[in-house]
């Protein structure tokens, strides 16, 4: 028997010719098969175009609030006990306060790098609210919805609530005068359901309103069930699109059977970790040197209180924009009050509107007729339905977030409130009533005219002999253009003329490329 | 050079030589490209340190978040451009396949489930129906504690405030409200006395003081004796959703209230006059006692604050 | 005989009695003016805690207050200056007499300044309000001030000598106030017309709460003693010490907030947000997004 003597080189060799790396992944293949699985992932194809990247900054900017949620979580601490403040900012220092405001208060003074967590936090939660809102228009108005993605756009539907939602409960967290007006207002909102307002109100407060229970409650939602459940539904979302593969604009090379683009392994990856990269700048510039939601400055919540000017985060604008402009009906008989005054614009409104957005695909099926698998996407100005549909929702939600900010345009402006309300009022019906013919009318007119839109090709002019000028397109990148056709430079002498050196087709053709 | 459009066709990633053009930087020029995303990333680590150096010495939040910011973003435009210009330009293409199975595999999918589950709940309907009878009373139980746990039962606590008949009315010090207090066109928030200090108190009790007159006033038919001295109270809490409505325009003669600009007329028993509140303030009934306290002659005669179903 | 003299005693006695208890009676509530739109109402001066009363040699209260607010009269020398700028900047609208003008035009009555007190003149003159630069706004905004504080005690002092009123100029000592319970006072009274951070909003039918940012400290004592136009008065329901505290929290954080976390973003709280968020935020990412993705064929 030879003796095998171990050494450094022998041992690479039987690494194989991948080295360490390989070896690794062989390990791993031998316990859990992942080497066909992997491959196939690492070769999947992802088509690359601009306006998916929305999504991906609603995912990254989820990571940001993750990161930063556990740094805050760490610091804040969900009680509505009363404590004296003695921090560093002057005017609270003495006032008796709830350890809800008191730790926010102090992990914006005292924590190093702690106003800069909260506020990253903070506008990490209006961008991915608003990114959610960005792609999920993107998914509408490109038919990306249709079969087989409907399951898709139902899970990110209910993304967008619990997006919402959750943010609404986490800028409530820290018990501040601004925030706890809010749950004041939602409090109301409860309590106005018929049947069982008061109850549902009861249990959620651990009583009347405020006690000392929806603070910590808050907390284990904001905290613990709503993320889980956005991680959750989150991994099913990305693990559909891996499934069913992204959708794709139509294009040269591109059909229902196949996607192009650029591969995972390394191209994607590296875009979509530079993208990571750079959300979570963009997120940290604005922390950095935008404040938000400074609340020391508004003060413990005392349900006595009450600033002007006070809205909720952008998000949640079109309820309290519906809530104003209202008007005050409600009905009340047989010894019960439905309020309607706050029914409609709180509750039956959004119901609505989410409801449009969960019936979509089915509501499109049935009008189209179109069972078809899609993957390749529509262009909006080929669906006028559709695209002048989505345009008059959007504009009615528009008109309902200006409407929240009726107090600050009438300041600024110099108008009379009463004034802003009537014209939020009117607004709110005529806007979207003429944003659905008008975008109709462009998309048909967008229709009939070939190449509206597109992206222009080079054409090259010749001219024949016979002083014809005949324009082909040229092909897209420069460096390919045949050699025949390309320019020749101008001679400096009249009668210095050169002939091209290489004359195709012998015609003596002059081309001058525009 | 060869022509353009092969270069430009989408290839599937196997199978490919080395010195094909689609596994060639999308750059023109690669080298300077890469100088370019060399400085970024240089850059970037220098922010980097400058963050590190930042936390150490607690310098502002403005230099700690910018120092952040600018190393991610820099960080993130050199792994960009890396993989926008450096790596294998493609357009490399992939296959669908459609999911669909083929026909024998879903009957016998529907098969499994339909047959051989259909089957058994028909051949034991006493079994299936005593079970689901059996989960559907645990589900209903089990909602028990996860909901009426939570809180109390609401019974009468939304009808009722802490006014009570003789209630001396205090402000949020604690200090008992003299009628000499208020001048024609002030305002102040009250409480009844014991309640300023807590929250459940101040949320449900809170009022508002304000003068008219010197003399005494009459909002409406049977509230003569409401408004002794021109002074008014009303509850705090806004009829429509519950904010106080603590702005008074005194020369208006209106109480507006912040949250979505309700007004309601001071004089007519705070009827609201416009916006979203669908029903007036209710009036709390005062009266001055000999000392010149401010005191309650009861508690109000309706509901304060917004509506909810059982409000007749 | 005796009788005349006893009448002429009595009825002499009677008119002393009634001059000198006539400080008395202005002590406690003011008088009920008639209701009439945009009309001020008599200032109403009972400042409970008075430790300090100076009266002068005819037994006219000259200042008083307590370590908090001192309040001042204006100097009786400053009456004729105050006369002449007063026919020449305000007469044509509140009369010859400081009476006022019964309804001109479209804008209600100019009201009669007589019994208003020096502090209300004082605050509408020395912060720029009047005279008014458009009589005919339904509510006459800040600027910058027409007249010198001098001139503006001066007019004050000569309508004041027409009827002696209160309340009277106030200059609060800021160095014995407490800025939290200024915060917290602010919170109760102030902030649901002026927002938690004192920049002020619009009110009903074209009335607005100014900004609170940049004002002196005696304008704000003035502002909350008086209740000028829409404003309430604050009188015996806030202390001085009290309305020193509010004073002081207004002319520092309200003035100068503390903005650690960068650019206040005009303290308009989340719309401002909303907007920045969306627009650099989400917008700012989406251009980063042209950038990585590609365009269409």
């Amino acid at each position: 028997m030879t003796d095998v003597i171990e050494t450094k080189r022998s041992k690479k060799l039987a690494k194989g010719p991948f080295g360490a790396v390989g070896h690794a992944l062989n390990e791993l293949d031998d316990r859990l098969g992942t080497a066909k699985g992997g491959r196939t992932f690492l070769d999947k194809i992802f088509p690359d175009h601009w306006s998916f990247m929305l999504g991906e900054i609603a995912l990254y900017s989820f990571v940001i609030l993750l990161v930063t949620g556990i740094f805050l979580a760490l610091y804040y601490i969900p009680s509505t006990a009363i404590v004296t403040y003695r921090g560093t900012y002057l005017p609270l220092y003495g006032q008796k306060v709830t350890e809800a405001y008191a730790s926010s208060v102090n992990l914006s003074f005292a924590v190093r790098g702690g106003l800069l967590m909260r506020q990253m936090h903070h506008w990490a939660c209006d961008i991915f609210v608003g990114a959610i809102v960005v792609h999920m228009a993107r998914v509408f108005f490109t038919g990306a919805f249709r079969k087989p993605r409907e399951l898709n756009w139902t899970i990110g539907t209910t993304l967008l609530t619990l997006a919402i939602v959750n943010g609404f409960l986490g800028y409530s967290l820290p018990d501040d005068l601004v925030s706890g007006t809010g749950i004041r207002i939602a409090y109301s909102i409860i309590l106005s359901i018929p049947v069982v307002g008061s109850y549902i109100g009861f249990w959620v407060f651990g009583g009347n309103f405020p006690g000392t229970m929806v603070i910590p409650r808050f907390f284990v939602l904001h905290e613990f069930l709503v993320p889980l459940l956005i991680l959750g539904l989150v991994g099913a979302h990305l693990a559909l699109l891996v499934r069913q593969k992204h959708t794709q604009f139509p294009g040269p090379g591109k059909t229902e059977e196949n996607v192009v683009g650029t591969p995972m392994f390394p191209v994607f990856m590296a875009k979509t970790t530079g993208f990571l990269l750079v959300v979570g700048g963009v997120t940290a510039l604005l922390g950095a040197f935008a404040q938000i939601n400074p609340i020391w400055q508004f003060g413990q919540y005392h349900a006595a209180n009450i600033s002007y000017a006070v809205q909720p985060d952008w998000y949640m604008g079109f309820l309290d924009g519906a809530l104003r402009i209202w008007p005050s009906w409600t009905f009340h008989s047989f010894g019960h009050t439905i309020v309607f005054n706050i029914l409609v614009p709180s509750v039956i409104l959004p119901g609505i509107v989410f409801g449009i957005a969960y019936a979509w695909p089915a509501v499109e099926r049935k009008l189209t007729g179109d069972n078809e698998i899609h993957h390749l996407l529509d262009r909006p100005s080929d669906r006028a339905f559709r695209t002048s549909a989505g345009v008059a929702l959007l504009s009615f939600l528009m008109m309902l977030f200006i409407a929240s900010s009726t107090d600050v345009i009438a300041n600024f402006f110099h108008i009379s409130l009463d004034t802003v309300l009537w014209t939020m009022r009117i607004l709110v019906v005529v806007v979207p009533l003429i944003a659905f013919p008008f975008t109709y009318k462009i998309c048909k007119e967008m229709q009939n005219f070939k190449g509206a839109g597109k992206r222009k090709t080079t054409n090259v002019v010749s001219r024949t002999s016979e002083g014809e000028y005949v324009s082909t397109a040229s092909p897209r990148y420069v460096d390919d253009i045949p050699a025949h056709l390309a320019p020749i430079p101008v001679p400096r002498f009249i009668n210095d003329v050169e002939a091209p050196e290489e004359d195709a087709d012998g015609s003596g053709t002059r081309v001058v490329e525009r | 050079m060869s022509s353009g459009i092969e270069n430009h066709t989408p290839v599937s990633l196997r199978g490919l030589s080395a010195d094909d053009p689609h596994l060639q930087p999308a750059a023109r020029n690669p080298e300077r490209v890469e100088k370019v995303i060399v400085f970024n990333f240089v850059l970037g680590t220098l922010f980097g340190f400058l963050f590190i150096v930042a936390y150490i010495q607690n310098w502002q939040p403005w230099i700690l978040g910018g120092a952040m910011a600018g190393c991610l973003t820099l960080l993130g435009i050199g792994l960009i451009a890396w993989g926008k210009y450096l790596m294998p330009r493609g357009p490399f293409v992939e296959d669908r396949h459609e999911f669909r199975n083929s026909d024998e595999d879903r009957s016998a999918f529907a098969a499994a489930i339909v047959q051989r589950g259909g089957g058994l709940v028909k051949r034991r309907k006493l079994l299936t129906g005593l079970f689901a009878g059996g989960m559907g009373v645990f589900s209903l139980g089990a909602v028990f504690p996860l909901l009426r746990s939570l809180g109390p039962l609401p019974k009468g606590t939304l009808f009722h405030t802490d006014w009570r008949k003789d209630s001396y009315a205090v402000d949020i010090t604690g200090r008992r409200v003299l009628v000499g207090d208020l001048a024609v066109g002030s305002i102040v928030t009250v409480f009844p006395e014991g309640q300023q200090d807590t929250e459940n108190g101040q949320a449900v009790d809170q009022t508002v003081l304000i003068r008219v007159s010197n003399q005494d006033f009459t909002t409406m038919k049977g509230r003569e004796t409401w408004g002794p001295q021109g002074l008014l109270a009303y509850s705090k809490l806004c009829t429509h959703l519950g904010c106080p409505v603590g702005l008074y325009e005194q020369q208006l003669q209106l109480l507006v209230c912040p949250c979505h600009q309700s007004m309601f007329n001071v004089n007519n028993g705070a009827v609201p006059q416009f916006g979203p509140a669908p029903r007036p303030l209710p009036q709390l009934p005062i009266y001055i006692d000999a000392d010149g306290y401010v005191r309650a002659q009861s508690d109000y005669r309706e509901p304060v604050g917004p509506g909810f179903w059982e409000r007749a | 005989m005796m009788i005349r003299s006893l009448l002429k005693r009595s009825v002499l006695l009677s008119i002393l009695g009634v001059v000198s208890a006539g400080p008395l009676v202005l002590f406690s509530q003011g008088a009920d003016a008639a209701k009439q739109p945009y009309q001020t109402q008599r200032a109403n001066s009972g400042t409970p805690n008075s430790d300090v009363v100076v009266k002068n040699a005819n037994g006219v209260v000259t200042s008083y207050g307590n370590s908090s607010i001192m309040y001042n009269a204006p100097s009786p020398s400053l009456i004729n200056l105050g006369r002449a700028l007063y026919m020449q900047n305000c007469a044509s609208c509140h009369g010859t007499e400081a009476n006022g003008v019964p309804a001109g035009g479209s804008s209600g009555a100019y009201p009669a300044l007589v019994g208003l007190g020096p502090a209300t003149i004082n605050f509408w003159v020395s912060s720029g309000r009047m005279p008014a630069a458009d009589p005919r706004q339904v509510q006459a905004m800040r600027q910058k001030p027409r007249l010198s504080d001098s001139q503006s005690l001066a007019i004050a002092a000569w309508v004041n000598s027409l009827a002696p009123s209160y309340p009277y100029i106030p200059t609060p000592n800021l160095a014995t106030a407490s800025v939290k319970n200024g915060a917290e006072l602010f919170a109760l009274n102030c902030a649901a017309c002026h927002t938690i951070e004192g920049m002020g909003d619009a009110l009903a039918s074209n009335t607005y709460a100014p900004s609170l940012h940049n004002i002196p400290a005696y304008q704000v004592a003035e502002a909350i003693r008086i209740g000028p136009g829409n404003m309430p008065r604050f009188t015996g329901n806030l202390s001085d010490a009290q309305a020193d505290d509010i004073v002081k929290f207004v002319t520092t954080y309200i003035s100068h907030p503390q903005n650690p976390g960068g650019l206040g973003l005009g303290g308009l709280g989340p719309v401002a947000e909303g907007f920045i968020g969306l627009a650099l935020g989400v917008g700012v990412l989406a251009i980063f997004g042209f950038w990585v993705g590609e365009r269409e064929e």
